[in-house]
């Protein structure tokens, strides 16, 4: 009556019950384990009752021989034992570690079953060997294809990091028109030898990789150290200017560019607030407490100029307070800089809240938080 | 056994049918109660019948082939390659089906959209597991001083009212099925949802995006009033907090909220006996940064993420039976002392996790720094809860 699948299934399913009902008892039924348990007895016992109906699927056709060879032998036991190492090591040294322990585990797991399965499949080893290509190389053809393509953007990436950005783009198009015209050469010269082919795409790769070691080694070059070292998208200090290498288009993210709440906009000596989903400017804005809410500041007004938040004040030690400011950069017309606020109390506790800017006399926008 | 499959086939459809005739279905997307929901249902109504009849048509094609075609040990049939025009027509007849409701959905798609003629403005802030609705300054309406509440939004009827969604610390879902479609409250976006009752009443809705352990009591519920009540209600919101008289137990219950409540929860006004206002620092405490501020709290029906009534069952039942004329007198008389919902308020406060999933075992965490995300349990005595029932009472 109860066939091998279903057996397996049943004890689960089983298993699955006592263990339910045992944390219902013992640990008490809002659990999030019990439901975990309960969803896997109610699939168990869906797949019993399934495997129980088709009998596990058994057609009555004649059988085929199985392969009466040793196995042959395999680089994959050898890649799963240096997976379970990194996974070891990357527990104490770093996740990156873990990760391609993961990854080699993975592979050498599913590489090494279709394997083991395809060589007793039949009688017939090259039989066998299709079906393990059949299987493995829609998954492994495009892994290795997305692998070498990684190793290859990820080198050119430290190149252009590495040179200068004029150099690094004339680099890119070089490239790119290299890479069009080999491969236009082999589609029109179908009949190249496959050596030739392989040495070049073997050649481009290792020279492209090589260079990106070196530009790696080079580190990155040091107009961008010191745009990160500034703060490259956002400028929270509000004394003498000392940054160069800000970003005076921050709208070019795409993470700013969908989430900004206000613009505020300094146009012919006037400050202007303009709300999203707000028709008209707006002299005050509203804004959640506890909330991070973005505001970009637009300059079209001829001179330097930045936004300047104040935000209250803070008790940093006890009994001594101190004012919460934050700053755009300094910037001039036609630029805009983003500020990010996230003001955890009311104006309520202190003065008001406003956004200004310095030179600028009666033009403020009041930030009110409920 | 034939008859039994057909027996339980024909329970399950009739279950199934018979569900579908239930009344008190206050979240039933098939009755829309406002413009946005009904261009919805304009749509969705031709098209669940367009896929009702061919969903019907396809199941009883595949069953008759299924019966006539079984294997009765017959040989194959023969395979011949197929049908051109046969195949050409059942391509073309669903790829026509498809763009003509995909014009109409398109059209749908920007009549919700349209936000040019908005008539008031409420930002709404989700976090685990509540909605926070601030009504910005906007004097048209009375609203000279923001307004924030939670767990009630409460707008006027007739009136386009776009709601400025945003979210505190995971994505959440603001639907209320009879007054529009679901959007998403996303951190760090503002996401625009125009909302608008037809008549006054309490519309029902449901937090529609997974958002941890306590999702299925994020709850919320629009109140429409019409435009005479609505400003009784701001007018109601804008009065000033009042301390309770000196020597009642709502004055002691003012002393255990300081010491306690307030550590999270705001109540706008309130003053400690110096003189200083009482600001709450829900920042400091939980996760999201904000717990529900509780000016006028017995103004509302509910509490706790609109999980639980504020009312009882009878003065609750008045409220939500009400007809439209009436309706608006009743929710604004507020929550009395004889329709307080004792039960769920003073079980809330004696232990809140007990009644709602939350993350507020202190020892459970560090990965947050100590900080919960909902209400953990504060350990109140008897007496502490007696006392702050009585200081609730006067937050109307």
């Amino acid at each position: 009556m109860f066939s091998t699948g279903s057996k397996y299934f049943f004890g689960i399913t089983s298993l699955g019950t006592v263990s339910f009902a045992i944390y219902m008892l013992l640990i008490g039924e809002s659990a999030i384990g019990a439901t975990a348990l309960f969803g896997l007895v109610a699939a168990t016992g869906l797949l019993t009752a399934l495997v129980l109906a088709t009998r596990d699927g058994a057609k009555d056709e004649d059988g085929v021989a199985a392969s009466t060879s040793a196995p042959t032998g395999s680089i994959w036991p050898l890649v799963a034992a240096i997976g379970a190492t990194l996974l070891v090591v990357g527990t104490i040294t770093s996740p990156l570690v873990t990760l391609f322990g993961i990854v080699a585990l993975l592979a050498a797991l599913i590489e090494w079953t279709v394997l083991s399965w395809s060589e007793r499949a039949s009688s017939d080893a090259a039989y066998n060997a299709s079906l393990r290509k059949r299987l493995l190389n829609p998954i492994e053809f495009p892994v290795l294809a997305a692998a070498g393509l990684g190793v290859v953007i990820f080198s050119f990436s430290r190149i252009t990091l590495a040179v200068n950005k004029s150099v690094g783009a004339t680099a890119f198009i070089i490239l790119g028109s290299l890479v069009l015209a080999v491969g236009v050469l082999f589609s029109t010269r179908p009949n190249l030898k496959r050596s030739l082919v392989s040495g070049i795409c073997v050649i481009g790769a290792v020279g492209i990789v090589a260079a990106g070691i070196a530009g790696a080694g080079v580190g990155v070059r040091e107009e961008l150290v010191l745009a990160k070292e500034e703060g490259h998208y956002m400028h929270q200090e509000c004394g003498a200017e000392k940054s160069e290498h800000f970003d005076k288009l921050p709208l070019e993210g795409v993470s700013a560019t969908s989430s900004v709440d206000t613009h505020i906009d300094l146009i012919d000596g006037k400050l202007v607030a303009s709300v999203q989903g707000i028709a008209g400017d707006q002299e005050t804005i509203t804004i959640p407490r506890s909330n991070a809410t973005n505001i970009v500041f637009r300059n079209m007004s001829e001179g330097e100029y930045r936004l300047v938040a104040s935000l209250g004040s803070k008790m940093v030690t006890d009994g001594v307070k101190e004012d919460v400011v934050q700053c755009t950069q300094l910037i001039p017309q036609g630029s805009e800089q983003m500020l990010t606020l996230n003001i955890p109390k009311p104006a309520e506790a202190g003065k008001p809240f406003t956004l200004t800017v310095p030179g600028l006399v009666g033009q403020s926008i009041e930030v009110i938080v409920p | 056994m034939r008859r039994r499959v057909v027996g339980a086939v024909t329970g399950l459809a009739g279950t199934m049918f018979l569900a579908g005739c239930a009344t008190n279905a206050p979240q039933d997307t098939w009755q829309p109660k406002g413009p946005n929901a009904k261009i919805i249902d304009d749509l969705q109504k031709p098209v669940f019948a367009v896929a009702g009849i061919i969903g019907i048509i396809v199941t009883v094609a595949v069953i008759a082939a299924v019966v006539k075609f079984r294997d009765k040990g017959q040989p194959i049939p023969h395979q011949s390659h197929g049908n051109p025009a046969l195949e050409i027509t059942l391509t073309i007849i669903p790829a026509l089906i498809l763009t003509v409701v995909g014009v109409f959905t398109f059209r749908t798609v920007f009549d919700l959209a349209k936000t040019s003629d908005t008539e008031m403005i409420i930002n709404v802030t989700g976090q685990q597991w509540w909605w926070e609705y601030d009504y910005p300054v906007q004097n048209e309406y009375g609203i000279t001083q923001p307004i924030i509440t939670s767990g009630q939004l409460v707008i006027p009827a007739g009136t386009k009212v776009l709601l400025r969604q945003t979210s505190r610390d995971v994505i959440h879902s603001y639907w209320i099925p009879a007054l529009n479609g679901k959007r998403d409250a996303v951190p760090g976006r503002v996401h625009l949802n125009r909302i608008e009752a037809d008549k006054p009443g309490i519309y029902a809705g449901q937090c529609t995006e997974f958002c941890g352990l306590s999702h299925a009591n994020m709850r919320m519920e629009a109140v429409a009033l019409s435009k005479e009540d609505f400003a009784k209600w701001v007018a109601n919101q804008l009065k000033p907090y009042a301390s309770p008289a000196e020597n009642t137990l709502a004055k002691e219950g003012e002393t255990v909220f300081m010491n306690q409540c307030v550590r999270c929860h705001q109540v706008n006004g309130m003053k400690r006996a110096d003189g200083t206002p009482v600001i709450a620092a829900p920042d400091e405490n939980i996760v999201s940064g904000a717990a529900p501020n509780l000016s006028h709290l017995m103004s509302r029906n509910t509490f706790a993420g609109a999980t639980f009534d504020l009312l009882n069952k009878s003065c609750r039942e008045d409220v939500w039976g009400a007809e439209s004329e009436s309706f608006g007198a009743k929710y604004l008389s507020g929550v009395s002392e004889e329709c307080l919902n004792q039960t769920d308020l003073r079980g809330w406060l004696r232990n809140a996790p007990a009644m709602k999933p939350m993350y507020a075992n202190p020892a459970l965490l560090t990965s947050t720094g100590g900080k919960y995300r909902g209400m953990p349990n504060l350990g109140l005595t008897e007496s502490d809860i007696e006392k702050l029932v009585a200081y609730l009472l006067t937050l109307k």
